[in-house]
This record gives C-alpha cells, sequence and structure tokens, in this order.
C-alpha cells in the first residue's frame, strides 16, 4: 500500500556524474519483474516442502526452545530462588532480556507504521518480515516478567477485572502496571496491523490453494477478499489509521518500560533522559536484528532480489543516526551525574565505568558506539557480511546496555552494607537462549507458512522507477 | 445518475494487465455514460478513487469515535477504581492522580481506536470469513486488473465490448451476477426466524438452569481461584469442625520435651498428682511489682477470657453465652488451695472442663499468674472493719484498676 503521489525513497534526483549503480535511481525491487512472477516467487516458497537448510535451522532453534522450556519449568517448580538475584540486585538477566526484546520488536513498528507515514517505499520489502518480528521479539519479553512473578498462572491478576478478591483494584498509578498496559496494547495493535497487511496475499494464497484444507484455512483468514477498488480505498484509509496509531503507541511503549526505571529513586535510573533514550535504544537494537534476520533470509530463501543492497544500506544509515544518538546519552549521563553534584549519582557512573561490572561497560561502549563507525565507509554499508558482522555487535551491546543500566545501578546504591554482586545462575542463561529459540521457532515457521514478503505491496512498487 | 437505468442492463467483465489500461478504460466507460460497478486489483490503483468518484471513507470518523471511546473508559476505569471504590493512598499521591493516570489512558485510547476501525472496517467493507467469494475474478489478486461494468441503457453490449479490446482487455465477457447462484449457500443465506429460535435455545437453557438450580444467593457462585472472599468465616468461640473435641488449640504430642531448658516438672495430670503439688511445690517468686506486672498480663491474655479479669467469672463466654461455669477464681474453695495446686492446675488442666495451659504459658509465667491470682483475691475478700482513717477502698498493694 504506498500512499500515492510518493517522492522517491531518498530525496534527490540523478545529477550527472553521480553513479547510476548508486542510490535512489535504482528500482526498488531488482530483476525488473512482472506482476506474476512476483506473485509465484512470493508464494511458491509457502507451498513446497522446506529444504534440508531450513530443517537444520529450524532443528538448531528447537532445541534451543527445549532448553528455555526446562529452564522455564524448573523456574516455576523450584521458584526464583534458581535464579542468582538477591536482595540487592532483585532485576538482572529477566528484566535485561524483557528490554532487550522489547526494543528489538520495535524495529517493525517503526518500518511499518513510521516509515509508511514518510512515505518511504523501500520499507515495502521488509515490513511484513520486520512485523513478525515484532510479534516474536513482544513474546519473547513478555515471558520474562510472568516468568519472575513467580507464580505465572496467576499472571492475569494484573488485569483490572471484577474480582472476588475485594474487590481489589490494580494500582494504576504504578509504572509496572503502565507496564502490563503499553505491552499488551503494543502486542494486539502490532498483531492487528500485521494481520491487516496480509489480508490480500492471504486473498491470494486462497486462490492458489490446491487442497482442501489450505483452500478452507485461507477462505477463514482472507475474509472473502476479492480484489474490490471500493475495499482497496477503505483499506488503505484503515491502514493509514493503523500506521498513526501505532507510531506514537511505539514511542509509548519503550517510553514506560524506561519509567520503570526513571520513576524509582535509584541512583542511575533516576533520569529524565530515560524515555528518549530508551526509545532511540529500541531502535537502533531493532534494526540491527532486522538486519541480522534480513541478511540471513534473503540468503537463505534466495530473495536478493526484493531484499537489495539498497535497502540494507538504508538500515544502516538508521542504525549509525540512532548509534551516535545512544552514544550521546551515555556522554549525557555521565555529565549530568558530574553536573548534578550528586554524591550517589556520580559514584554509581564511576562504579559503572570503573567498577566490577567494567567489562559489561565498556563491552557496551565498543560494540554501541565504536563499531557503527564503520557505516561511514560506502563499502561497509554495502556488502552484506560486513553489515551482519556489525548487527551481531549491536544486539550485543544493546543487550550489555540494558544489563549495565540495571546491574551497576542496583549492585551498589546508597548503602554500602547491602552492597552485593550479581552473577546469572544456568536456568537464567538457559532461559535466554530459550528466548532466542522461541524467537528463532517462530520466525522460521512463519517463513514457510505465510509469504515473508508483502506481495500486494511490492507489485505496487515494482515500476517504481520505470513511469 | 438515474440508477433504475441501469437495472436490467448488461454487464460486462473485462480484464487488464497493467493500472494504466484499466485506469484509462473507467474513465473512457464513465465519459460514456457506462456504469463502472467496481474494479479487482491486486494492489491499490492510484487515481482509480477519483476515476469512479468514491467519496473518502468515512472510517476516521469511526476511528475517532472509538478512540474518545476508550479515552472515556480509560478515565473512567481508572478514576472508579482508585478513588472509588478501592480508595487507596500510593506515595501521598492524590487518589485520582490525573498524570499518573495518562500512560493507562493513552494506552487503551490507542488500543479500542485501532480495533475499533479494524472492526468498522470488516462491518462496511463485509470482510468476513467466506468460503465462496464474491465477485471473485480470476487472477485479480496476481497480475489482473479486473472491471466490471454495466452497459448504458440503448447502446450495444457488442460495441461497447469491441472498444474495451480496443484500450487492451482481455478476456471480455458477460458478466453473471453469481449472487443468483449463491442462494443456497449456507453462509449466504438470509436469516429466517428459524436462526432466532436457535439462539434463544441456550439462552432459554441458561435461564432455565438458574431458576432451577438450588442456589444460595448468599455465597458467590462465580469464583475464579475459591479465593479468601468466599470462604466461610467462623464467629468467636464456635466450636472446630476440623479438630477433634471441636477444640481449635490441641496439646502438643506426648513426649514433646519444653524449649525453655528447664528441668522436667516431675509431676504428670490427675488429682492426686494436684494434692502431692499443692504439699511439694512452693512458688519461687516474690511478690514483687516486675513479678506482679507480669502474672496481670498473662493472667488477662490466657485466663481472664474464660475466668473474667477479676477473677469472678464477668467474661462474655460465661455471662453472655453461658457456655460453661468455671471456677470462681476468687471463691474460698479456691483461696483455700495451695500455690503448687493452682499452678499444677494451670499446667494440667482443672478437675472439670480446664484444659491444661501448661504448652501455652511458661512455667515462669505460670507461677507469676499464682501471684497475681493471690492479688486478685486479696483484692475481692470482704475487707474486715477498717479503722476509720484507712481510705474506703484502698487497692490490694500494687493492684491496679
Amino acid at each position: 500500500m504506498a500512499p500515492e503521489g510518493t517522492a522517491h525513497a531518498l530525496p534527490g534526483a540523478l545529477e550527472p556524474g553521480v553513479d547510476p549503480h548508486y542510490g535512489h535511481v535504482l528500482p526498488l525491487i531488482d530483476g525488473n519483474k512482472s506482476y506474476a512472477q512476483v506473485t509465484e516467487e512470493v508464494f511458491s516458497t509457502t507451498e513446497r516442502r522446506p529444504p534440508l537448510r531450513w530443517w537444520l535451522a529450524f532443528a538448531a532453534a528447537f532445541a534451543m526452545l527445549l532448553l528455555g522450556v526446562w529452564a522455564v519449568s524448573q523456574t516455576i517448580r523450584l521458584g526464583i530462588g534458581t535464579w542468582g538475584l538477591n536482595r540487592t540486585v532483585g532485576w538482572a538477566f529477566d528484566i535485561t532480556n524483557f528490554v532487550f526484546w522489547v526494543g528489538i520488536g520495535h524495529a517493525g513498528t517503526l518500518i511499518s507504521a513510521i516509515l509508511f507515514l514518510f512515505r518511504q517505499q523501500w520499507r515495502t520489502s521488509i515490513n511484513r518480515a520486520a512485523e513478525a518480528m515484532t510479534i516474536f521479539a513482544v513474546m519473547c519479553a513478555a515471558t520474562f516478567p510472568i516468568i519472575h512473578m513467580g507464580r505465572p498462572w496467576l499472571a492475569f491478576w494484573p488485569l483490572p477485572y471484577p474480582n472476588d478478591r475485594g474487590p481489589l483494584w490494580v494500582n494504576f498509578k504504578s509504572p509496572l502496571l503502565w507496564d502490563v498496559f503499553a505491552i499488551s496494547t503494543y502486542f494486539t495493535i502490532s498483531l492487528t496491523f500485521w494481520y491487516i497487511g496480509l489480508v490480500p496475499d492471504l486473498a491470494t494464497m486462497r486462490d492458489r490453494a490446491r487442497t482442501r484444507v489450505r483452500k478452507a484455512v485461507f477462505s477463514i483468514l482472507s475474509l472473502g477478499w476479492n480484489g474490490s477498488n471500493r475495499t482497496w480505498s477503505r483499506y488503505e484509509t484503515v491502514y493509514m489509521l493503523l500506521a498513526g496509531l501505532s507510531t506514537p503507541l511505539v514511542v509509548s511503549v519503550h517510553t514506560i518500560v524506561s519509567m520503570d526505571f526513571a520513576t524509582s529513586v535509584i541512583p542511575g535510573w533516576h533520569a529524565t533522559i530515560f524515555p528518549p533514550y530508551f526509545v532511540v535504544g529500541a531502535v537502533f537494537s531493532g534494526f540491527a536484528m532486522v538486519l541480522t534476520l534480513m541478511i540471513i533470509a534473503r540468503k537463505v530463501m534466495g530473495l536478493e532480489d526484493y531484499i537489495t543492497a539498497r535497502h540494507l544500506e538504508a538500515m544502516t544509515k538508521v542504525i549509525i543516526a540512532t548509534g551516535m544518538i545512544v552514544g550521546m546519552a551515555y556522554a549525557t549521563e555521565f555529565f549530568i551525574a558530574w553536573y548534578s553534584g550528586n554524591p550517589f549519582e556520580k559514584y554509581v557512573f564511576l562504579n559503572r565505568a570503573l567498577g566490577p561490572y567494567q567489562w559489561a561497560y565498556w563491552s557496551m561502549v565498543a560494540c554501541n558506539v565504536l563499531s557503527p563507525q564503520f557505516f561511514w565507509f560506502k563499502k561497509v554499508r554495502t556488502t552484506p557480511w560486513m553489515i551482519f558482522v556489525l548487527s551481531i555487535f549491536v544486539n550485543i551491546g544493546m543487550w550489555f546496555e540494558r544489563f549495565v543500566i540495571i546491574v551497576t545501578s542496583l549492585h551498589r546504591d546508597y548503602l554500602p552494607s547491602s552492597w552485593a554482586l550479581y552473577r546469572p545462575t544456568f536456568i537464567e542463561v538457559a532461559t535466554f537462549i530459550g528466548s532466542f529459540g522461541l524467537f528463532f521457532t517462530c520466525f522460521l515457521v512463519f517463513t514457510r507458512l505465510l509469504p515473508v514478503i508483502a506481495a500486494s505491496e511490492v507489485k505496487g512498487v515494482l515500476k517504481h522507477g520505470q513511469h | 445518475m438515474a440508477s433504475t437505468e441501469f437495472l436490467h442492463g448488461t454487464r460486462l467483465r473485462a480484464a487488464f494487465d497493467s493500472p494504466e489500461g484499466i485506469l484509462a478504460a473507467v474513465r473512457a466507460l464513465r465519459a460514456e455514460g457506462h456504469r463502472v460497478l467496481d474494479t479487482y486489483t491486486p494492489f491499490p490503483v492510484h487515481g482509480m478513487d477519483e476515476a469512479m468518484e468514491l467519496r473518502p471513507s468515512r472510517l476516521p470518523r469511526a476511528c475517532l469515535g472509538f478512540g474518545l471511546l476508550g479515552l472515556a473508559l480509560a478515565v473512567a476505569l481508572q478514576v472508579w477504581t482508585s478513588a472509588f471504590d478501592y480508595p487507596l493512598r500510593v506515595g501521598g499521591k492524590p487518589l485520582a492522580a490525573i498524570p499518573a493516570f495518562i500512560p493507562v489512558t493513552f494506552e487503551l485510547t490507542v488500543l479500542l481506536a485501532g480495533l475499533g476501525v479494524v472492526a468498522s472496517l470488516f462491518v462496511v467493507a463485509g470482510l468476513r470469513p467466506r468460503f465462496r467469494v464474491p465477485d471473485l475474478h480470476p487472477g485479480a489478486n496476481d497480475d489482473r486488473f479486473v472491471l466490471a461494468c454495466e452497459v448504458l441503457a440503448g447502446s450495444n453490449p457488442e460495441d461497447v465490448a469491441t472498444r474495451l479490446e480496443g484500450m487492451g482487455a482481455t478476456g471480455v465477457a458477460l458478466l453473471v451476477d453469481d449472487r443468483l447462484a449463491r442462494a443456497d449457500s449456507f453462509w449466504e443465506r438470509k436469516a429466517g426466524p428459524g436462526i432466532y429460535l436457535l439462539a434463544a435455545l441456550p439462552a432459554a437453557a441458561v435461564l432455565g438452569l438458574l431458576a432451577l438450580l438450588n442456589r444460595d444467593y448468599h455465597f458467590r457462585n462465580l469464583s475464579w481461584d475459591g479465593g479468601m472472599g468466599a470462604q466461610v468465616s467462623a464467629a468467636s468461640f464456635d466450636a472446630s469442625g476440623v479438630l477433634p473435641g471441636g477444640t481449635v488449640l490441641q496439646p502438643p504430642p506426648r513426649g514433646t520435651v519444653p524449649r525453655d531448658g528447664l528441668a522436667p516438672l516431675g509431676f504428670g495430670p490427675g488429682k492426686e498428682e494436684a494434692a502431692r503439688a499443692g504439699r511439694e511445690l512452693q512458688n519461687p517468686f516474690q511478690p514483687t511489682q516486675a513479678n506482679f506486672n507480669r502474672g496481670r498480663q498473662v493472667y488477662e491474655r490466657a485466663c481472664a477470657a474464660c475466668h473474667g479479669k477479676d477473677g469472678d467469672n464477668n467474661a462474655p463466654i460465661v455471662t453472655e453465652r453461658k457456655a460453661f461455669s468455671p471456677s470462681i477464681l476468687v471463691s474460698k474453695k479456691v483461696v483455700d488451695q495451695p500455690d503448687g495446686y493452682l499452678f499444677h492446675v494451670a499446667t494440667f488442666g482443672g478437675p472439670e472442663k480446664m484444659r491444661g495451659l501448661g504448652d501455652l504459658i511458661g512455667r515462669e509465667d505460670r507461677w507469676k499468674v499464682v501471684l497475681y491470682l493471690r492479688e486478685l483475691q486479696k483484692a475481692a475478700a470482704p475487707r474486715p472493719p477498717s479503722p476509720p482513717a484507712a481510705p474506703p477502698a484502698a487497692p490490694a498493694p500494687g493492684a491496679k484498676p
């Protein structure tokens, strides 16, 4: 659904002397395809049996998922005592992973909603997969607070429903409750947005279906879609409205996540910079994860014509911009710690850089601030394997960022007698690995069941640059 | 435009292979007065809404309406629960702390606006699971751009078809309204009165069950977890329905060793042992103020519930519930018993109903209770005629009202 009257994806016109193989003048989709060819290439993957390499990847992901299921079952059976938490460091791996996964999810919404509103047509090849990534990442994220509750079978208690405990209502003044509403709304709206985007493609799958089961399933899912222009007209209106709703939503979600920390009085958390700092960090880490996934997916599934070097390059530019904002935030935190004159605040930041967790702090700085600087080189921006390596570094760095914020702020705050160190147990590490297992299992299943490329959107931009 | 004119007109279908082709055809047909019913395309063709003169969708209003509904519901829910139904002060903030309600209000506004507008789209555009899709043209979801039109009455459909072919249309054909053929589909059939009857049956069944079931409306029938709100609560002094004998406190198992580190008492229960205790035991504590205070504290906690605060059985369980009548501790019968006997009764229980409290009250405290009891008895004893100089109601030494 490319909005009409669009400009080219990147500003500027072809000037004499400009490299014609570089920049916006390249078509969005390579290979000079016909509409039927797009249909065939996008949908045939969902109709074939998966190749061996898919099975190998699925086996690895599923093994990780099983490890995670074992770890979570141990946590539920024996309690949170299986984790390395203590009285001082009551949040560590679990909340780190929660914030990490929520942040990963945000790039999907950014690509599907914000780039849509900005009429960046290059998003069409990657938005479907990026939105799927959002949904699976939010699923991974939600796992952690729920198992941290200790009694996950009572996880519905934060919902405000008339109950027979009084009724005892939830505390609407608590950021943790805001989190419940933010994450569940985000998940619901992302799922709706994703599904709405899928409906025209599901109709194509219904029309192509050869078996009765496929026909029935896609008849139900595609809602009787027939491509009517009257429906398209309303559909585009709704798609635009959902994009408009999702854009502030995605900002609100990570703002609220940051308020879990910022509204407390822990030095290192109690900072007004947190909401924008977290939102930018989320975009940064999310785009890194999109790049990691897309570089694998285009190679494994042969989608190089759809996810072109141009898409990858545009995303690396987002990475370098957000990476520098994140670096700026790190510097600002230190400056404010000094400028505030608050000895606890000062200590926390010196302790971050020079204390027992300095290895985590400097890993974070190296991965998040230094590694994106390589993207200044065009050679790096257009070489998939280099982008892949750097995107992995950013993923690692952003995980460390959340670990540093959470653990180094907690482990030494006001009362030196309460200072403690935290180290994760095997169960916690296994749970984290398991969340990757869940994510990749879901993603791999998605790549075989549903079209990874939004075919109806790609067809709309296929002749882009040809007329 | 008079639409009746078209009611029995001939309908044509034409497929094109490019968005530009269909757009030009739609413009040309409309210019000639033919009616374009709809176009069916694999992606939205821009400019088609204008060419077909479609009104802009009013769905944004639905979105706004649902958003405002979400906003109102969120504010109402938060203010009502936080300030009225369960007023709980948190962090010294006002009960209805509007700034703290902004995040949840925002989320619910977005949630309802988003879900509401999508539901509105489904209703308005007739999108619902269908096993037979109306107006489904081959290739319209793949690479064909199909238009359906109704030929202006009086013009020759074959001329129009030829003209469409001239504009690049392939597969021009007469369009049969397949709505007639679809009439027998279960999913498309109009609901008759039978369907309402069918829907009424479960409702009637539920109502009937509700009426027939012998419900006790004093108790909640719906419980998520059998929580604390729904449990049967016991009144004070009720007999326990759980433990044998109806008592709530149970004696410790036989052979239980006290943890106070004292030597074994050397006495067992029974009347003979009580008499022996009366002969052999002496109160090891002197009537000091501290011992007296401790004795009074323990007495009022452990003994006064039955024996009354002043040892005169003035306790609700005796005077109001008339459950039993304990010995009156300030009576002559008790006054005459030696300290050791009273200590034994406190430990192992009395000759009648009293249960031994040796497992509940420490050995030293039992002796101090005896000490206090003696003071109570002195205070209650009929006073010998006193010299007029003495104050008329002098309390016993140390005793306080």
